[in-house]
């Protein structure tokens, strides 16, 4: 919990600094991440991500797709909140779900049995080397190919799914979205689905 | 005794679109039974997870799935769908799998409504010729580029087909940058490039727009009506003569017939998987080729024991694919001005450039005269998560993430532009190639589904490689770089025909050259399973005009 929640101080300080300097964006340049940062809205630290498995799935999201100078982590492209949307839909694919949450739980007692700790409680080199230790084996693998899978999507599905806030990931990769663009009552889990009529009694 | 409708149509994409038109407009009533969803322009966006990554334009797999026969160690052998993932689905809602194609339009040519005659058999292959020439399908191709609306540009060249107007009715969609790098690669090597015809209205006609040129169509639905699609082209216009009814939801499952073998009712589950009946004078099925055979198989009755139109034992015998390849290669932005990088990149127009001069082979070294097929160009797929896939694997399978996951990412993403070009040859109808009932296998109503024996023939990978060697070298003339290319047996789901094809002898054929089965009075089928051979291009447009052809005649016969 410790670590999360410095990470948390960390990023509402950053988010501060960001503000000020895009006030200042005139006579300070920003890179252009720090554009996107401060145009990506406030964090999403609502209180479900403080509570496993989010919390695990966040770490190791982070630790997958690090934040850097000039590019979106986790944290930026709103990671979590999209694997969270995702899982939690009605449309969900319910083996996924129960196959990440298992995985937190693997994954966690791993790293008690090898470092007396949580994952979320272990240094960068410890969650990279847990991590690649978990990959050796096909389970550990899939799990880990299945995130990044949501990591891609968060990235680069259309802002509506949670992900993707203000189209970051899109102008750091520069890739130019089609349109029109699907609005909130046309998501894909709302086409489609077979109408079905009531009887009646 | 009177029935419900004059004619009752089993599938609403490009088989069953024109001859719902045709009737309605001639003032026959019409219902057109779908078993998806009735989705329109006001639904379709470009998400990138609708788009490919989710299953909303298709049954989920677990209800609705194929077992799909292949070939391994010398025995075939069946995998469920759900199973193994492999989705043969291409487009359930109104309008079909029409609302998702890229819509290159190619004719066929003279020769290949007559293959057999022309190139003589192929050991292993069941080639045989049409029962109608090019000439009797031709005006129905005119047809099609008036009333779909067909945007191109005619250029002659050495293998061009015979038309009866000079040009298209409208002029070409706009074209990509990149068309000159591959126009003068080709001049280069003495070939000719051609301007590829889209169905797709470059601006608004009737109720339908223009294209919005967002980049995003092929696999796409398009919001503006312009591509030309079954329900945006066609069926919108049945349906405002107020005599076409189009019932989305409705599966039909089992089509009844009396005891001189005429179908008098087709059965349907309901959104609620309840039994509903229509009738009709005249039924109509097109639901694609794979479950057009399913449904004829399914249907016994006193007349067809085997199943409809299957007393030879012809249907679901001989589907086709379509053979060939892909490749794709890089072409660098670095070391191009600005202007030129910015030109490259650019997302929207089309990249509308096909070959046609290796249709035909005629090179001793290949062994004569021989079939050979088309080559298209386009950019690679424009979803971003389907792109971004790959780069999650490295050396020895192991997988890729942090750092060197995002610069791979970025390079991907900033370097270069991704020109892909797509083989399109003959996929030769043989005995290891066709649809049957897997008796084990149900889906969620409960009925059989369909067994797919998904064989090739050898002959088709070297066709498919005398084009690939050469196009390689097109790619090369262009400059571009870390080119990759697979010529496979592999058939690509969403380019299938056969299964019930037309002909003059009942023992051979299942239905005779106007598309009716043999003996049965008043059913014909209208999709791609007619065709015998399937000749080098897609086969949307055959489809459609074969359609108004055989509407010509249905309503001939009413």
């Amino acid at each position: 919990m410790t670590t999360r929640r410095d990470a948390d101080i960390s990023r509402r300080e950053f988010l501060t600094r960001l503000a000020m300097l895009s006030a200042l964006a005139a006579s300070y340049p920003a890179t252009a991440l720090q554009k996107m940062r401060s145009g990506a809205g406030t964090a999403v630290s609502p209180e479900w991500a403080g509570k496993d498995p989010w919390l695990t799935l966040a770490a190791v999201q982070e630790q997958m797709f690090p934040a850097g100078d000039d590019v979106p982590g986790a944290d930026d492209i709103h990671a979590i909140v999209y694997l969270r949307n995702t899982l939690d839909n009605q449309a969900a694919d319910g083996e996924d779900r129960e196959f990440i949450f298992n995985g937190v739980e693997w994954l966690n007692d791993l790293t008690q049995e090898h470092k007396s700790k949580p994952f979320i409680e272990l240094d960068e080199t410890q969650r990279e080397t847990m991590l690649r230790q978990i990959e050796q084996s096909n389970a550990g693998q899939n799990w880990l190919s299945l995130l990044l899978t949501y990591l891609f999507e968060a990235l680069l599905a259309d802002p509506v799914y949670g992900g993707n806030p203000d189209g970051i990931g899109w102008q750091w990769l520069e890739h130019q979205p089609g349109f029109p663009r699907p609005p909130a009552d046309k998501t894909w889990y709302r086409l489609g689905r077979p109408v079905y009529y009531r009887r009646k009694a | 005794m009177g029935t419900d409708y004059d004619v009752c149509i089993i599938g609403s994409g490009a088989g069953g679109g024109p001859v719902a038109l045709t009737l309605a407009e001639a003032g026959y009533s019409v219902v057109v039974l779908e078993k998806g969803p009735w989705l329109t322009g006001q639904d379709f966006f470009k998400d990138e997870l609708a788009c490919c990554r989710r299953s909303v334009y298709t049954p989920q797999l677990e209800d609705e799935q194929h077992v799909i026969e292949d070939l391994y160690d010398g025995e075939w052998v069946g995998e469920a769908t759900s199973e193994s993932g492999w989705d043969f689905w291409n487009g359930n809602c109104v309008g079909g799998s029409s609302n998702f194609m890229s819509g290159f339009f190619y004719r066929l040519k003279p020769e290949d409504f007559r293959l057999l005659s022309e190139f003589g058999p192929i050991e292993g292959a069941n080639v045989a010729d049409w029962p109608i020439g090019y000439q009797d399908l031709e005006p129905w191709y005119a047809l099609v580029e008036k009333e779909v609306g067909v945007s191109g540009r005619f250029v002659d060249h050495p293998f061009a087909e015979p038309r009866s107007t000079a040009d298209f009715p409208l002029p070409p969609t706009q074209e990509h940058p990149v068309v000159s790098r591959i126009d003068s690669a080709c001049n280069k090597l003495g070939l000719h490039p051609l301007p590829t015809p889209r169905a797709i209205l470059p601006a608004a006609k009737g109720e339908r727009g223009g294209c919005s040129y967002s980049g995003y169509c092929g696999s796409y639905g398009c919001s503006t009506g312009a591509k030309g699609g079954s329900r945006a082209a066609l069926l919108n216009r049945a349906v405002t003569t107020g005599r076409c009814e189009i019932r989305p939801h409705a599966k039909v499952h089992k089509l009844i017939s009396d005891t001189k073998g005429k179908v008098v009712a087709a059965h349907y589950f309901d959104a609620d998987s309840r039994t509903r009946v229509v009738d009709a004078k005249i039924f109509v099925v097109a639901c694609q080729a794979i479950e057009t055979s399913r449904l004829l198989l399914s249907s016994s009755g006193p007349k067809h024991a085997q199943g409809l139109g299957n007393n030879s034992g012809q249907v679901g015998k001989n589907l086709l694919f379509s053979a060939g390849g892909s490749g794709t290669g890089d072409l660098e932005y670095a070391g191009l001005s600005e202007s030129d990088a910015a030109a490259l990149k650019t997302r929207g127009p089309f990249v509308n450039r096909g070959l046609q001069d290796w249709y035909y082979i005629d090179d001793k070294a290949f062994g004569g005269r021989a079939k050979g097929g088309t080559v298209d160009f386009l950019l690679r797929h424009p979803n971003p998560i389907g792109k971004a896939m790959s780069e999650k694997w490295g050396e020895d399978d192991r997988l890729v993430w942090g750092r060197p996951l995002q610069q791979r990412l970025k390079s991907l993403f900033a370097d270069s532009q991704y020109l892909r070009y797509e083989i399109f040859c003959d996929w030769l109808p043989t005995d290891d190639c066709f649809v049957s009932l897997a008796s084990g296998v149900r889906d969620k109503w409960n009925t059989p589904v369909a067994k797919v024996r998904i064989g090739y023939h050898e002959h088709d990978l070297k066709v498919g490689h005398y084009i690939n060697e050469r196009t390689l070298k097109v790619m090369e003339a262009m400059g571009a770089k870390n080119i990759r290319s697979g010529v496979s047996g592999s058939p690509p789901q969403n380019l299938v025909a056969g299964g019930c094809r037309f002909g003059d002898d009942p023992a051979t054929s299942v239905l005779n050259a106007d598309c009716r089965v043999h003996d049965v009075e008043n059913l014909y089928v209208t999709d791609g399973s007619f065709m015998p051979t399937g000749g080098s291009v897609p086969y949307t447009w055959t489809i459609y005009a074969n359609a108004f052809r055989v509407a010509d005649r249905i309503r001939s016969s009413l």
